[in-house]
């Protein structure tokens, strides 16, 4: 198992489910451009049944990066356009794999 | 008063085909043919909808998860991301389950811990995730104001979990660290369980029954007292065993740390 401080690839929760892969990058890259070699982006969904959150991973390049970026995200507040909070949680994923083929992202 | 009829959803004959493959077609015969026709397609338009449609795996055939996480298996040494986005989603799911804890949700959450289940043993996910899993199962919400909705006293359905995952699984967990981390988790578990109370008959035969498969020889303990000071035996134990091991390796040469075997015991 990787000890904690080997640990690069975080999960984003509970993202406003109207958020778009490009709004949120844009948001990551004002601090973490080029800091982080891979991101995959789960979209929300809103329907009258459910409402689903939006998520995205991400690999950052060092550990360190990591600390940086959940002091800064981990509790954030996204409001959508009709007011409603989301309070984002960032955690480690549970999963520390990132694909092997690095050719489909480039992180931009 | 006049109801509209029901409109029917109409997908896009890739997607009618992709669901014919995997909802219909597979089975043990075809699954060659499967992984074969998956992945012909075009990956960039479908991979999405393809991963929509593995984490459907309550709407097939429970005896059948398995063959999704061989197809998962197959797929990963072309398109590694799929097989990475498989494993999240299927934790995501669980974590989800257990945020909302929904009546409704538990057949598909039963089927997300086979499918886990099913993952490790064609090695996609290694035993550190189990674990971790698992003790996330029985401690998530506790403690918490949300106690009572997350895991009443009266609610089963984490016994559930936890006895599907080590159905589909905890049988390769019999040597090595893993087999030391299956030893302490089950006693772990039989803490939640006592802190339950009389389990409902059904889950108590199941429990027998993954007790006399995994562990015939374990006790089962019956008293708080009991299973507590068997949980500060372990850890002294393993606390004396780290601390060897720490010893060992100062003065071994630390080459490279093979991934796949999560050996270190972590004592916290």
């Amino acid at each position: 198992m990787k000890s904690p401080l080997d640990r690069t690839k975080v999960v984003l929760r509970h993202l406003p489910p109207t958020i778009t892969e490009s709004m949120l990058i844009d948001q990551i890259d004002i601090r973490f451009v080029n800091r982080y070699n891979w991101l995959y982006f789960r979209p929300g969904k809103t329907s009258q049944k459910r409402q689903v959150c939006a998520r995205a991973y991400i690999n950052f390049n060092r550990p360190e990066d990591v600390i940086e970026f959940a002091e800064l995200f981990d509790g954030h507040v996204f409001v959508n356009e009709k007011g409603t909070q989301f309070k984002v949680i960032v955690e480690y994923a549970p999963s520390q794999r990132v694909p092997k083929q690095w050719s489909k992202k480039d992180g931009r | 008063p006049e109801k509209s009829a029901r409109v029917s959803k109409v997908r896009p004959p890739l997607y009618q085909y992709i669901r014919k493959l995997i909802f219909s077609d597979l089975d043990k015969s075809s699954i060659e043919h499967v992984l074969r026709q998956l992945r012909k397609l075009p990956w960039g338009e479908c991979e999405s909808y393809l991963l929509k449609c593995f984490l459907k795996v309550h709407k097939g055939k429970y005896s059948q998860i398995h063959l999704l996480a061989s197809l998962t298996a197959g797929l990963s040494r072309y398109h590694d991301e799929f097989a990475v986005a498989v494993v999240d989603e299927v934790l995501e799911e669980i974590r989800l389950g257990l945020e909302l804890n929904e009546y409704g949700m538990q057949q598909r959450r039963i089927a997300s811990m086979r499918f886990l289940g099913e993952l490790y043993n064609y090695e996609l996910v290694d035993s550190s995730l189990i674990f971790d899993t698992l003790n996330l199962i029985l401690v998530f919400g506790h403690g918490t104001s949300e106690q009572e909705t997350l895991d009443p006293l009266e609610d089963c359905f984490r016994v559930r979990m936890v006895i599907t995952l080590l159905e589909t699984c905890g049988h390769y967990s019999d040597r090595g660290s893993s087999k030391r981390k299956l030893d302490r988790f089950l006693i772990h578990f039989q803490r939640y369980i006592l802190c339950k109370g009389v389990l409902p008959l059904d889950i108590e035969f199941d429990m027998q029954d993954l007790f006399a498969v995994l562990r015939p020889n374990m006790i089962r303990y019956s008293s708080m007292e009991d299973v507590d000071a068997a949980l500060i035996e372990i850890e002294e134990h393993e606390h004396s065993v780290s601390s060897q091991k720490e010893n060992n390796e100062k003065y071994s040469d630390t080459g490279k740390s093979p991934l796949r075997t999560s050996s270190n015991t972590s004592v916290n």
